[in-house]
C-alpha cells in the first residue's frame, strides 16, 4: 500500500542551526500519525515544510508516491495537504464561511464580489465532513475556543476541494488549551476524520497521542529518533527517547540542588487573586529556593507570574516580602523590592533592540558604574567585559547591538542585566529557555543552581515539565487558576512527569 | 567562577552540538552604518559650500549673524521637538505651546522683569507636563493630545492678547540683551542656542540614564520590564518639550520686541523637519542633539541660502521639501525599524 504521504531524509538548516536533521517518515492512508518530541525537537519545522512555508534544504516530499515541491501554502493545499494551527488563525471579526474559504474563494468570488450563497455553500460542505453543526453565517468572535477549532478543521478540509484527492490533515497541538469534554470531542473528530482522511497528529503529550494514533514517531534535535505502533508503544520508552538522555540529572545539574529547608522564608503569596485569571493561590519561596509552576495555558500561572511581577494589578490578596508586605503598581516597584524578571516575551520584554549589550546590562542597575549621577565608562566598561566573559556571551564587543545576537546570547544578556543589580532577590522566570539551543539551555540551569547557592529566591514558569520538575525543590501544579496540588522535589526524588499531567489536565 | 568547563557537553566532539554553537551573531558595522550620521554634515558642508560659489559674500559677517539669528528660536524648539521624537511620540503643540509663551512674556515682563521670564517658562513647562501626563497615563497616542492642546493653547493665545501683536517696550531690556550682545561681534542669541545644545548632547552622552529616552522610542516594553518609570520618562520629554518652548518665546521676544499669538506658529514644521533631517528618527529612538544643530542649520542655511543667491521664492518652498524629504530618505536608519509608518 503507497504512504498518502511519505517524507524522506529532510534536513533544514537555519544559520547553521540544524533544524531538520535527515527526518524520513510515513503516513498511510486513513491512518492517524502522531508526531511527538520536545520543543525545539524540530516538529514545528517539518509541519512548516509540509506545508510549503519552508523549503527543505535535502530531502524529498512523496505525495501518494509522487514526489512533490511546495514552494508555498498553496501549492500544498492544491496537494490536499491541510492544516489546523497551534495558534488559531482565523480572521475573528468575519463569518466562519469567509474564514474557510479565505484566500481560496475559486468562483465564490465574482468582480470582486462574494457570491454569498454559493460561499455559505461550500462552507456548509466543509463543516458537514466534519459533522459539525456550527452555522457558516456566524461571526468567529461569538464562537468558543473549541468550536474555532472545529472550524479550522473545515478550513483544514477544504483543501480536499481544490485537490480532488483524499487530505492529509496536520493537526498542530491541538489540545494545548482543551481539557475534559472539549477534548473528549476533538479524540471522537479526530476518529470521525479518519474514515475520510489520513492524520498527522503533532503534540509533547505523550498519553493523548497514544491514545488516538495508530504509529508514533519521536523527533529529538531535528532527527526522528523512534517509531512505533500505538498499540504496543512503553511509554517509558517514548519519554526516553523524547528527552533524549537515561538521566536528565546530570544536564540539569540536579546534584547542584541544595537542601532549603532551614532557609528563611524570602517571598510569601497570600491568598493573591486576579479575577477571571487566577483565585486564591498561597505559596512560600525560600532563600535559596526553586519554586516551579506547572499548568497549561489558561491555568493562570502566566498571569500568575506577571502579578507577581507588577505587570499586572492583583484583584485581592498579598505578597510579602521578608515579613514585610509590599505593593506593586507598576515593576518599578517590583524591582525597587528586589524583583527580577525574565520574560517568555525575550525580543519584546527581555532585550532593549537597538542598545548595546553594555546598555542592556546597566538597564536596570546603571549606578553600578557610575560617578554620582554620571556614567564611568571605564567601570562599564570593565563589568560588561566580566559579564560577556562570565556568561559565555558570544558578541564582538559590548558596542554590539543587542538585536543582533542569537536567542540564547541575548536571553544571556537579559541575565546579565538582572545579575548585575547588587539589589536583585527574588527572579521570577518566565519560559527562560524558550527557543534556546541545547547549549544555551544548560548554561541557564547552570546560572539557576549558582544563583540559589548564594541565596536567590525563584519563581519557575519552566518550558517542559520535565525542566520544572528537574530545576524545582518544590513544584505547585496550577489548574484553572487556582494551585491544584504541591509536590516536594528534593534531589534524588523528583515526581514524574505522570503524576503532574494528572493535575493539570 | 565562570560557566566555562562546567557544561555537562563541553568540548564534546559530537559535530551536531559544534554546528548548533556555530551561530556568530551578524555585527559589526559597516560603512554605511558608519557613514549614515555623517550625511546630514556632508550635506550641510555641501549647502554651504555651493551657495558660497554662487554667491561669495555668503560667508561675510553680515550674513553669518543672519543665519546666527534666524537659527536661535528654530533650534530651541528643535531641541524641545527632539526629546519628544526620540520617545517615539509627537508634540504638535510646541510651536503653539512657543506662541502662547511670547504673549505671557509680552504680558507679564511690563510688571514683573526678570520674574514674568520665569514664570512664563514655568507655564510653558506645566503645559507640557500635563499632555506628557495625559499621553503617558491616560495612554491617548500624542498625536492627538497635542493636536489638542495645539488649538486650546492657540485659542488661549488669542483671547488673553486680544488677537493682536503687543509691543514690549517697558522692561524690555530684560530679553533685549539677547538680541543686542555680540560676542566675538556674533549675535549671542545664535551663540547660547548652540551652546544649549552642545551642553545637552553632553549630558545625554554622560549622564547614567542620558540614554533612557533612546531606550524608550526604541523599546518600551523592555524598558518597562527593567524596573524604569516609562511613565515618568515620557513626562519628562514633554515637560522638556514645553520647556524649550518657553526659551524659544524668550528669543522671539527679544528678537521680534513682542510676543504674538501665531509668532512662533510658521516654525512648527520647520522645527520637525530640523530634527528628522538631522537624523534622529522620526519612529523614536536614534538621534541627539549634535544632530538636530545640524538639522536646524541645514532649514537655516536652505533658507537664508537660497534668497541669498537669488531662487525665486517659490523655488524656494520646492527646494526646501525636496531636501527633506532627499535628507530622509538618506540617514534613516532601516536596520532598526521595524516599519515605515
Amino acid at each position: 500500500m503507497t504512504a498518502v504521504l511519505e517524507v524522506k531524509d529532510l534536513t533544514k538548516r537555519f544559520r547553521g542551526v540544524v533544524a531538520l536533521d535527515g527526518v524520513s517518515f510515513e503516513v498511510r492512508p486513513h491512518e492517524v500519525v502522531g508526531l511527538i518530541g520536545e520543543n525545539g525537537a524540530g516538529k514545528s519545522t517539518l509541519l512548516k515544510v509540509l506545508t510549503g512555508i519552508y523549503q527543505p534544504d535535502a530531502g524529498v516530499v512523496l505525495r501518494n508516491g509522487e514526489p512533490v515541491t511546495f514552494r508555498n501554502s498553496s501549492d500544498a493545499a492544491r496537494a490536499g495537504i491541510g492544516m489546523v494551527h497551534q495558534e488559531q488563525s482565523l480572521v475573528t471579526s468575519v463569518s466562519v464561511a469567509e474564514n474557510i474559504l479565505l484566500g481560496a474563494e475559486g468562483d465564490a468570488v465574482r468582480f470582486g464580489f462574494y457570491n454569498w450563497p454559493k460561499l455559505n455553500a461550500v462552507a456548509q460542505r466543509q463543516l458537514d465532513k466534519i459533522a459539525s453543526a456550527i452555522s457558516p453565517t456566524t461571526i468567529v468572535e461569538k464562537l468558543s475556543f473549541a468550536e474555532r477549532q472545529l472550524v479550522e478543521l473545515a478550513k483544514a478540509m477544504y483543501v480536499e476541494e481544490g485537490a480532488q484527492v483524499e487530505p492529509v490533515i496536520i493537526l498542530d497541538e491541538p489540545t494545548s488549551v482543551l481539557e475534559g469534554a472539549e477534548l473528549e470531542t476533538l479524540f471522537a473528530q479526530i476518529d470521525r476524520l479518519r474514515q475520510i482522511a489520513s492524520v498527522i497528529f503533532v503534540s509533547h503529550r505523550l498519553e493523548e497521542v497514544l491514545r488516538v494514533s495508530d504509529r508514533v514517531y519521536v523527533l529529538k534535535d531535528g532527527r526522528s529518533v523512534g517509531e512505533t505502533d500505538a498499540a504496543s508503544a512503553d511509554i517509558d520508552l517514548l519519554h526516553r527517547l523524547m528527552v533524549g538522555r537515561e538521566s536528565s540529572a546530570q544536564f540539569y545539574h540536579e546534584d547542584e540542588q541544595l537542601p532549603v529547608d532551614e532557609a528563611p522564608v524570602k517571598l510569601q503569596v497570600k491568598n493573591l487573586t486576579r479575577a477571571g485569571q487566577f483565585e486564591d493561590v498561597s505559596f512560600d519561596v525560600r532563600a535559596g529556593e526553586v519554586v516551579g509552576i506547572a499548568g497549561v495555558i489558561g491555568s493562570g500561572r502566566e498571569e500568575l507570574s506577571r502579578v507577581l511581577f507588577g505587570a499586572e494589578p492583583s484583584t485581592s490578596g498579598s505578597i510579602v516580602v521578608d515579613g514585610k508586605p509590599v505593593k506593586f503598581a507598576s515593576p518599578v516597584d517590583a524591582v525597587s523590592s528586589g524583583f527580577g524578571y525574565i520574560p517568555a516575551e525575550r525580543r519584546i520584554e527581555g532585550i532593549a533592540d537597538g542598545l548595546s549589550v553594555a546598555e542592556n546590562i546597566f538597564l536596570v542597575a546603571p549606578q553600578t558604574a557610575a560617578w554620582g549621577p554620571f556614567r564611568n565608562p571605564k567601570k562599564a566598561l570593565e563589568i560588561a567585559g566580566a559579564w560577556i566573559k562570565r556568561l559565555r556571551i558570544r558578541t564582538p564587543d559590548e558596542r554590539t547591538n543587542v538585536g543582533n545576537l542569537s536567542g540564547g546570547n541575548q536571553q544571556k544578556v537579559v541575565l546579565a542585566k538582572w545579575l548585575n543589580s547588587p539589589e536583585l532577590e527574588v527572579l521570577i522566570l518566565d519560559h527562560p529557555t524558550r527557543g534556546l539551543d541545547v547549549g544555551a539551555k544548560e548554561d541557564v540551569y547552570i546560572f539557576v543552581r549558582e544563583q540559589c547557592a548564594k541565596g536567590m529566591a525563584v519563581v519557575l514558569l519552566a518550558d517542559s515539565l520535565e525542566e520544572t520538575i528537574a530545576l524545582s525543590h518544590t513544584i505547585l501544579v496550577m489548574r484553572d487558576g487556582r494551585i491544584e496540588r504541591r509536590f516536594d522535589a528534593p534531589a534524588g526524588s523528583k515526581p514524574k512527569p505522570v503524576d503532574l499531567v494528572e493535575r493539570m489536565v | 567562577m565562570t560557566l566555562m568547563n562546567r557544561r555537562t557537553d563541553e568540548a564534546a566532539a559530537d559535530p551536531s552540538t559544534a554546528a548548533l554553537r556555530a551561530i556568530v551573531p551578524a555585527t559589526g558595522r559597516s560603512w554605511r552604518d558608519r557613514l549614515t550620521p555623517l550625511i546630514p554634515l556632508v550635506v550641510l558642508i555641501a549647502l554651504v559650500l555651493v551657495i558660497t560659489i554662487k554667491q561669495p559674500n555668503f560667508l561675510s559677517l553680515y550674513s553669518m549673524r543672519g543665519l546666527l539669528e534666524s537659527v536661535a528660536p528654530l533650534l530651541l524648539l528643535a531641541l524641545g521637538q527632539m526629546f519628544v521624537i526620540l520617545t517615539g511620540g509627537i508634540d504638535l503643540a510646541f510651536a503653539a505651546v512657543a506662541s502662547f509663551g511670547t504673549v505671557l512674556l509680552a504680558l507679564w515682563i511690563p510688571d514683573m522683569g526678570p520674574g514674568g521670564i520665569v514664570l512664563a517658562l514655568l507655564v510653558t513647562s506645566l503645559i507640557g507636563f500635563v499632555n506628557g501626563f495625559v499621553v503617558a497615563k491616560a495612554q491617548v497616542p500624542s498625536f492627538i493630545v497635542t493636536l489638542g492642546a495645539l488649538g486650546l493653547y492657540s485659542g488661549i493665545g488669542l483671547w488673553i492678547s486680544g488677537a493682536s501683536t503687543i509691543r514690549l517696550s517697558e522692561g524690555y531690556d530684560v530679553v533685549g540683551w539677547l538680541a543686542d550682545l555680540r560676542i566675538a561681534q556674533l549675535p549671542a542669541s545664535g551663540l547660547l542656542a548652540i551652546v544649549i545644545a552642545v551642553v545637552i548632547a553632553v549630558l545625554m552622552g554622560t549622564l547614567r540614564r542620558g540614554r533612557a529616552l533612546h531606550a524608550l522610542g526604541l523599546a518600551e516594553p523592555a524598558v518597562l520590564m527593567s524596573g524604569i518609570s516609562t511613565v515618568r520618562l515620557r513626562i519628562l520629554a514633554f515637560t522638556l518639550s514645553g520647556l524649550f518652548s518657553g526659551l524659544a518665546a524668550v528669543m522671539l521676544v527679544a528678537l521680534q520686541r513682542s510676543g504674538g499669538p501665531s509668532l512662533a506658529d510658521s516654525m512648527q514644521l520647520p522645527a520637525i523637519a530640523a530634527v528628522v533631517i538631522g537624523g534622529t528618527a522620526i519612529t523614536g529612538g536614534v538621534g541627539g542633539a549634535m544632530k538636530t544643530l545640524v538639522g536646524a542649520l541645514i532649514i537655516v542655511v536652505l533658507r537664508v541660502g537660497l534668497s541669498a543667491v537669488g531662487v525665486d521664492p517659490a523655488w524656494e518652498q520646492v527646494f526646501y521639501g525636496a531636501v527633506i524629504v532627499a535628507a530622509v530618505a538618506l540617514t534613516i536608519d532601516r536596520s532598526r525599524l521595524r516599519s515605515i509608518k
